[in-house]
């Protein structure tokens, strides 16, 4: 029986950052390679989506922390010189000390007050960017941002991807420690019931902060790297499909859990590249969003949850009401 | 213009588009009383409702307020499906759970509208453009006060609905107390389903104001509107619907002001600084008893 899920799990993410880890050695295709590293950034991104929503906590503007990280990199990057691989850190700081600040509006409130302030808090960031900040970061034109390594460097797009690739299981070994910590402990506890923690000395302010100082951290380190990447930004990096796709990929792959950001970003990408192959425009989305909300009512858990769903439904077939019905209110 | 002129010319484009707020955030604000989810989708219904009636309106030249009435029917037609398809399914599963489905029905509706209408900004001109009547020392276009009449219209049929008609009672009981409600017999689920409609029919009625104002529109306009009905119900006390007149109202005025005074990219986030304000300072919302 324990076989199965975790085992399952543990294998398959092992076997798919070997994957990624071998693929340059056995393709050269730039496009690929291009499409793996955005796919690495996603898992980030939405792993750090996913630890403040271990925590309870639904932001609706990720995107907000995604470019307070990377127009704080570049900013410092091109201020004083300093090499990219120091300054995403710098900027993901940045990106952390604000989310705390949003955090502290929120934490003592209803839990979808946060998902509003944070919708919100990535418009007001994108006004500021184009209006009184327009002088650094060039308004909606947006500015160069410096390579993570230089194009003059022979081979700088194998050096780029795996170090980017280190970078981001240095990520997903941090949040699963996280995760397994007492630190997750608190977290899981203020989730399931917020009284029943406060009971048992977790303090729901304080924990929410730091899942709120940690989730926008990594969402800077997400979004460094993909300017750095690509040497560009714009304040469209603050838009609402941007806050949008970490939700998606989490809810896919499996909500509060280490493999769910992981799985849901690959799949999803797989069938948003596939889709483009058929000519399709809007009708992406469309489908993105059916599949959304076929898995939040039909497979709350996510994708992580499917192969023990199958098993229950494989033992359970033949008998009826063997499979329980989701508890209602 | 003088400064009272300007001035006043921001108040009455806030009173304006504090209408389309007030109706967004009362058909949430029932949707929320009776059934306790929060549909961040709600803008999209806007949307649609917009699009019915400038598609009807090109396709047949009727008057727009008439289509006003279609445009509501059909879309208590389509809000019931979603209540029933969508909602019902996750009913008391979290509110987190609902945001994330709304963000699903976001996608649907906003692509699915692109596919039907394309993604292009548009407008259409009222029967009445150019019509305007004098007050004090500005020229009101009379559409203007057509919306404000048909905005106080619908708030007043609502009202009489919700407090004389047997199920505009059921309602009001449901959002008390659903358990209760059950007991005494009364069917929360269907309930539920005619909520549901009538607050997107309240949408469908803001959209069309919005197209006959002459606004621009395009199948991604619902989304901030939306979330800023939220901030109005949070800023006018949950469940409180005069609480959701004035926060309207408040919050058409100051984004026009904004808009006007500190350039058309504010317009947005102010409403949002507001709210960010209000949380931190009194997190009840301004005319609220008691947190939700």
């Amino acid at each position: 029986m324990n076989f199965g899920r975790d085992e399952l799990i543990k294998y398959g993410l092992v076997a798919i950052l070997a994957i990624a880890a071998a693929f340059p050695l056995v393709s050269d295709s730039m496009f690929l390679l291009n499409l793996i590293v955005l796919m690495l950034i996603s898992i980030i991104f939405a792993s750090a989506w996913n630890l403040l929503a271990f925590s309870g906590q639904g932001s609706l503007g990720h995107a907000a922390f995604l470019g307070i990280g990377a127009y704080a990199s570049t900013l410092i990057a091109i201020q004083s010189g300093i090499s990219p691989f120091i300054t995403i850190f710098l900027g993901a700081t940045v990106a952390a000390f604000i989310g705390v600040l949003i955090g502290l509006t929120c934490v003592r409130l209803k839990e979808w007050f946060l998902a509003m302030v944070t919708f919100g808090f990535a418009i007001i960031v994108q006004a500021l960017t184009v209006s009184v900040l327009a002088p650094m970061t060039g308004g909606w034109d947006g500015i160069a941002s410096p390579r993570l390594v230089s194009p003059s460097i022979p081979g700088y797009q194998l050096i780029e991807y795996y170090a980017i690739f280190v970078i981001t299981i240095a990520s997903l070994i941090a949040i699963w420690y996280i995760m397994k910590s007492r630190l997750g402990l608190a977290f899981l506890a203020i989730r399931e019931n917020e009284l029943e923690a406060r009971a048992a000395g977790v303090d729901p302010v304080r924990y929410r902060l730091i899942a709120f100082a940690m989730s926008s951290y990594l969402a800077g380190i997400a979004g460094a790297l993909q300017i750095h990447h690509i040497g560009y930004i714009t304040p469209e990096l603050y838009g609402v499909d941007n806050s949008f796709w970490p939700i998606t990929f989490v809810i896919l792959g499996g909500l509060g859990t280490l493999a769910g950001p992981v799985i849901g970003t690959i799949v999803l990408t797989i069938i948003w590249e596939g889709l483009k192959a058929t000519g399709l425009t809007f009708g992406r989305y469309v489908i993105v969003g059916f599949i959304l909300i076929l898995t939040i009512i039909f497979l709350p858990k996510g994708l992580v949850n499917l192969p023990e769903r199958l098993q229950v439904w494989w033992k359970g077939r033949g008998r009826k009401g063997t499979v329980a019905e989701p508890q209602r209110e | 213009m003088d400064d009272i002129g300007i001035f006043l010319q921001i108040l009455f484009w806030g009173l304006y588009a504090g209408c389309i707020y007030i109706l967004l955030a009362t058909g949430l604000n029932l949707i929320f009383g009776v059934m306790k989810i929060v549909n961040f989708a709600h803008g999209e219904f806007l949307m649609i409702g917009a699009y019915i009636t400038a598609t009807v309106f090109l396709l047949t030249g009727i008057n727009p307020y008439v289509i006003l009435l279609l445009s509501m029917l059909v879309l208590i037609g389509i809000g019931a499906v979603v209540e029933r398809l969508c909602f019902r399914p996750i009913l008391g599963t979290g509110k987190l759970n609902e945001i994330f489905l709304s963000i699903g029905l976001i996608y649907i509706f906003q692509n699915g509208a692109a596919m039907i209408w394309g993604d292009a900004w548009q407008s259409v001109k009222s029967p009445y453009d150019g019509i305007t009547i004098p007050v004090g020392s500005l020229n009101v276009p009379i559409d203007y006060v057509i919306i404000i009449g048909f905005t106080a219209a619908i708030l007043i049929a609502l009202f009489l609905f919700l407090k004389k008609t047997r199920i505009g009672m059921e309602m009001r009981a449901t959002s008390q107390n659903r358990k209760g409600a059950k007991l005494i017999g009364i069917n929360v689920e269907r309930i539920d389903v005619i909520s549901f409609g009538i607050g997107c029919a309240l949408a469908a009625a803001a959209g069309t104001l919005w197209v006959v104002s002459g606004q621009v529109f395009n199948p991604y306009m619902g989304s901030i509107p939306a979330v800023k009905a939220f901030a109005i119900i949070i800023l006018g006390g949950l469940g409180s619907i005069p609480g959701a007149i004035i926060g309207g109202l408040l919050m058409g005025i100051a984004e026009n002001s904004a808009a006007f005074y500190l350039g058309g990219v504010w317009k947005d986030a102010v409403s949002f600084i507001i709210l960010i304000i209000v949380l931190v300072v009194r997190p009840t919302g301004l005319f609220g008893e008691k947190g939700e």
